[in-house]
């Protein structure tokens, strides 16, 4: 009865479409359907070809198909994907705790407090990061070859972890200072007559407040060593040391060791990670956004 | 707790003068103290420099007798209410109230029964486990008045707490206040620049304009004798009228309007000094007297009125378009455009020097 009722009424807020504008509107969907056609159409020829047992060396388009796990017993049997998948893990949580650190520091420091120098090294961070990291390549050589002689048992991959937090900390700095500034200083002056000291004002106050934002810097500090082909390709050298990215490669660089099935298997379980971090700081993310408003 | 301010100047980095300056002032022990400006005269600033959130430059200030220029916040005994009342978002009502003294380490038993003390006389008991972006903004000022009344603080300092409320609920918060400062039995510092909020308040008003105290002193002092041409026209609503002239004989000669005002004895004496010289005269809108009179009157246009009930503003023009304010009860009638006579109560009129802007009677 109701919609019956209903149908009747024009209930929207804009104007009722003009046949030129049904027309705009059908060819601005047909442009959305073959966006998500170009990114999903990949993807799910890399989920196809992970299980798909009647392929080899290479992936092939059609053909026929047949459901099997040997590919990822390759990944498994045959190859350290393993020690990959624990050297990327450590890396990126190494990367990710090491950023949080130090961003909180220097975010709270450059929005809160006005010292000698403060607009120049913030330019100067701004400008540095658009020199691409790979120029430092000879520098990383060498500043590792300095602190081995000094700490013998710094490794390539613990310098890996410095170059990638080193990046995060310049540019997440700006982020987190910007979302600061947002905060009134009043609730620091607030938080320092009931008796906080400086420190105690960030992770007693500042600090709640800003977890959404210091979520999603952990969430992109955790990425990036996954993402990162160049730089562990060019500091690694040993294949036990390689992380995901470069580990992985190795499946489609040579002719007679090619693997691409294989391949896609990997890239399919490196997302795993990921998403299951996201999963875990989701709460997160959307309980900043949405604190107040959902309570009752 | 009695403060002190000695000679009590601030300058900011980076800024070339002193945004406040030779600040001498005394507050006893249970005042309520106002200090009043226009935005930008350093009001707030002064009050951070007592709550030891900014620093001080130069001069000393004394809580009952002790040096606190370098003591930090936190040990000075102060609690204080903010503007933008400060809650911190993440922390229920309860924890935002219970934060100060978690902090000092207090038992939680004491904490809760204090918490609970100062949630029923400001009655918020019943949103304590709420958090501050759930509940209004007047109650959101209450729980900052709670956060501050359960330190128990000596001093009690109030940075435009009203400011953000709208007009009811503002007259509702002001008695409020007062009756929360008696019961409370500490000394309070509030900074406003509506000087409603100061005539009603305050046992005591300290007037600052450009870095100077302008005048310090009770309300009614305020009202009845400013100390200069700023202070005239920053107290009382509608603001006093103004007018420009020259003392001839002993009489006030009205340079433009063209009306001729004879003072009462003792203020004759006291413009003796002044004859010929550039005087000017203040008399507020109820010191006006309806009628005709053979001296110190005025005949001007009524140009619009503004009806309060109790009484009506005469907005009215003197032939040559200056303006002024005349208030009469609200029972007379006038009507736009009609011309009336009104003579001025002697008694009533306010002069100053016209080049220091200085009160002479």
């Amino acid at each position: 009865m109701r919609k019956k009722k209903e149908k009747g009424l024009y209930l929207s807020d804009r104007p009722p479409l003009t046949p030129l504008k049904a027309v705009l509107l059908t060819i601005s969907y047909i442009l959305l359907f073959i966006y998500v056609f170009v990114i999903l159409w990949p993807l799910a020829q890399i989920v196809f070809s992970s299980f798909n047992g009647s392929q080899d060396q290479y992936i092939r388009i059609g053909g026929t198909y047949e459901f099997s796990l040997k590919h990822f017993k390759y990944l498994f049997e045959e190859t350290y994907f393993l020690n990959w998948v624990v050297n990327t893990i450590v890396i990126a949580v190494a990367t990710a705790l090491l950023t949080l650190l130090f961003v909180s520091f220097t975010g709270y420091a450059y929005s809160r407090y006005r010292f000698k120098g403060r607009k120049a090294s913030l330019m100067a961070i701004m400008l540095i990061q658009t020199i691409p990291s790979f120029v430092g390549i000879v520098a990383y050589y060498t500043m590792h070859s300095i602190i081995a002689a000094v700490i013998p048992g710094f490794s390539r991959q613990m310098f890996l972890v410095l170059i990638y937090a080193g990046g995060g900390i310049a540019s997440n700095t700006f982020i987190l200072k910007g979302y600061i500034d947002s905060i009134s200083t009043e609730l620091d002056d607030a938080a320092r007559i009931d008796g906080c000291g400086n420190l105690q004002v960030y992770r007693l106050i500042i600090m709640p407040i800003v977890r959404p934002m210091l979520a999603i810097i952990a969430l992109w500090s955790f990425i990036g060593p996954f993402l990162d082909y160049m730089l562990p390709s060019i500091l690694l050298s040993d294949p036990k040391q390689y992380t995901l990215a470069t580990g992985l490669y190795t499946l489609i660089t040579d002719v007679r060791n090619m693997h691409q099935p294989v391949f896609a298997a990997g890239g399919l379980l490196t997302a795993l990670p990921i998403i299951i971090l996201f999963i875990a700081l989701q709460n997160q993310l959307v309980s900043g956004l949405a604190s107040g408003a959902v309570k009752g | 707790m009695k403060i002190e301010l000695n000679n009590i100047g601030k300058k900011y980095e980076g800024r070339e003068n002193f945004t406040i300056r030779n600040i001498d002032l005394e507050i006893d022990d249970k005042d309520f103290c106002v200090i009043l400006g226009p935005s930008g005269c350093g009001k707030s600033t002064l009050l951070r420099m007592i709550a030891g959130l900014t620093s001080i430059t130069e001069g000393d200030l004394y809580f009952g007798g002790k040096r606190m220029n370098s003591v930090e916040p936190k040990d000075r005994d102060i609690a204080m209410v903010f503007q933008s009342y400060a809650l911190y978002p993440h922390m229920t009502v309860y924890e935002n109230m219970a934060f100060s003294l978690k902090m000092r380490k207090e038992r939680k038993s004491v904490i809760h029964e204090r918490v609970l003390e100062a949630a029923e006389l400001l009655k918020i008991t019943d949103y304590l486990y709420s958090k501050p972006s759930e509940i209004s903004g007047g109650q959101r000022q209450r729980v900052a008045l709670g956060r501050a009344i359960v330190r128990k603080a000596g001093v009690f300092l109030m940075d435009e707490p009203l400011s953000n409320l709208d007009a009811k609920l503002r007259e509702h918060m002001r008695v409020e206040l007062v009756r929360l400062h008696q019961s409370l039995d500490t000394t309070s510092i509030y900074v406003t620049h509506d000087q409603t909020e100061a005539m009603t308040m305050a046992t005591k008003i300290v007037l600052l304009d450009q870095g100077k105290v302008q005048q310090v002193g009770p309300p009614t002092l305020f009202y009845e004798k400013p100390a200069n041409l700023f202070v005239a026209g920053f107290i009382g609503s509608p603001t006093m009228n103004i007018f420009n002239g020259e003392i001839k004989e002993g009489n006030f000669h009205s340079l433009e309007e063209d009306f001729v005002i004879e003072p009462k004895e003792s203020d004759r004496e006291l413009l003796k000094p002044f004859e010929g010289k550039k005087v000017a005269m203040g008399i507020r809108s109820e010191r006006f007297i309806a009628g005709e009179a053979e001296k110190n009157a005025i005949n001007v246009k009524v140009d619009v009125i503004e009806m309060l009930g109790k009484e009506q503003l005469l907005y009215c023009q003197f032939p040559n378009g200056k303006e002024c304010v005349i208030s009469e009860p609200g029972y007379f009638e006038y009507a736009v455009d009609e011309d009336h006579n009104f003579h001025l109560d002697l008694d009533g009129l306010h002069f100053f020097d016209a080049e220091t802007t200085e009160r002479i009677n």
